[in-house]
């Protein structure tokens, strides 16, 4: 699902203008930059190009070379800021990273290999000439983001709670209890009572000792979790 | 909404804001959205070492899917507030 950086050649009017975009499915020119330099990773500088800001991504198209370009969907973006501190970087710009999918060895490969893998740049500056645009790109950048929230992938958790991942504790909380409850009826039915079935007295006096403890720890999440992991 | 509501309730606050790729920045709350995206001001990155190119970083939008954890200031957070907000909401009531 999480594509990263990719290239980006799609442009109208026989490969000279606008990028294309997919319209058909909503997707609209939010903002155009021009004249903004970009840096993938570690990389030099590459020449000046328009950056191209819709409702689903980034796109930079070169203005030198016609087949140069890249794109990033806002949903591989993690986060973006404004960076003005000469030290860290020569020109002022807008910092991105960029979600890439893991890789165990990757790292060794974008350091040495010549050919550029895009798929794994992790962080990307866009340099406008125009350095009071920042604020600008900055806000449109966070537009972006909001348009695209993470697609909703199980929609039928989703749609018994609407937000099923804020309460794991309760949630486990009443598993826990359900289960208890089982072992209730277990240790409740005459037929399991061990200590009765066989007479002996002393072996029903510690069963009767567990349903205090788990009737007393029945509301408190993490006593439960711990006695459960301690009955099983 | 509640967790929406809650990081609302601390905007103005210093957090320190936790990535999945290990990631930990420092700041202030400046705002947070229903996706729990979050803006972070007067930045500072916790292990500069390792991300070298945040430094220059003063203000920040990360996107609320990569957010690992977000720690709180000690006291801006009413811990039986939560609760019971946390317990009402899992009820459904």
């Amino acid at each position: 699902m999480v594509a990263g950086l990719g290239e980006f050649t799609l442009r109208t009017g026989d490969g000279f203008g606008k990028p294309v975009l997919d319209e058909s499915n909503g997707e609209e020119l939010m903002h155009v930059q021009p004249s903004v330099a970009v840096v993938l990773g570690n990389r030099p500088v590459e020449s000046p190009g328009t950056l191209y800001i819709t409702s689903r991504k980034l796109i930079w198209l070169s203005d030198v070379d016609m087949a140069k370009g890249y794109a990033v969907d806002f949903l591989s973006i993690s986060l973006h800021a404004v960076s003005r501190d000469p030290e860290a970087y020569s020109s002022p710009c807008i910092y991105t990273q960029i979600e890439v999918v893991e890789d165990e060895d990757d790292e060794s490969d974008t350091e040495s290999t010549e050919v550029l893998d895009l798929s794994k740049i992790r962080e990307m500056r866009l340099v406008p000439s125009d350095s009071s645009q920042l604020d600008t790109l900055f806000d449109v950048f966070c537009e972006g983001a909001e348009l695209n929230p993470e697609p909703v992938e199980d929609e039928e958790e989703e749609g018994e709670s609407g937000h099923n991942w804020v309460f794991n504790a309760d949630q486990m909380d009443v598993i826990g209890g359900v289960e208890e409850d089982a072992e209730w009826s277990i240790s409740q039915s005459p037929t399991s009572v061990i200590g009765h079935s066989n007479g002996d007295e002393g072996l029903a006096q510690p069963m009767l000792e567990l349903q205090i403890n788990d009737q007393r720890f029945e509301d408190a999440e993490e006593m439960v979790h711990d006695s459960e992991t301690k009955n099983h | 909404m509640l967790f929406f509501s809650y990081f609302k309730d601390l905007v103005g606050q210093e957090v320190t804001v936790e990535l999945k790729n290990d990631l930990a920045i420092r700041g202030t709350l400046h705002s947070v959205d229903q996706y729990l995206n979050i803006k972070l001001e007067n930045t500072r990155v916790v292990d500069q070492d390792k991300y070298p190119h945040m430094l220059s970083v003063r203000n920040c939008f990360i996107r609320g899917s990569v957010v690992r954890y977000v720690q709180l200031p000690p006291d801006g957070v009413d811990v039986d507030l939560l609760h019971d907000a946390a317990r009402r909401e899992a009820r459904g009531g």
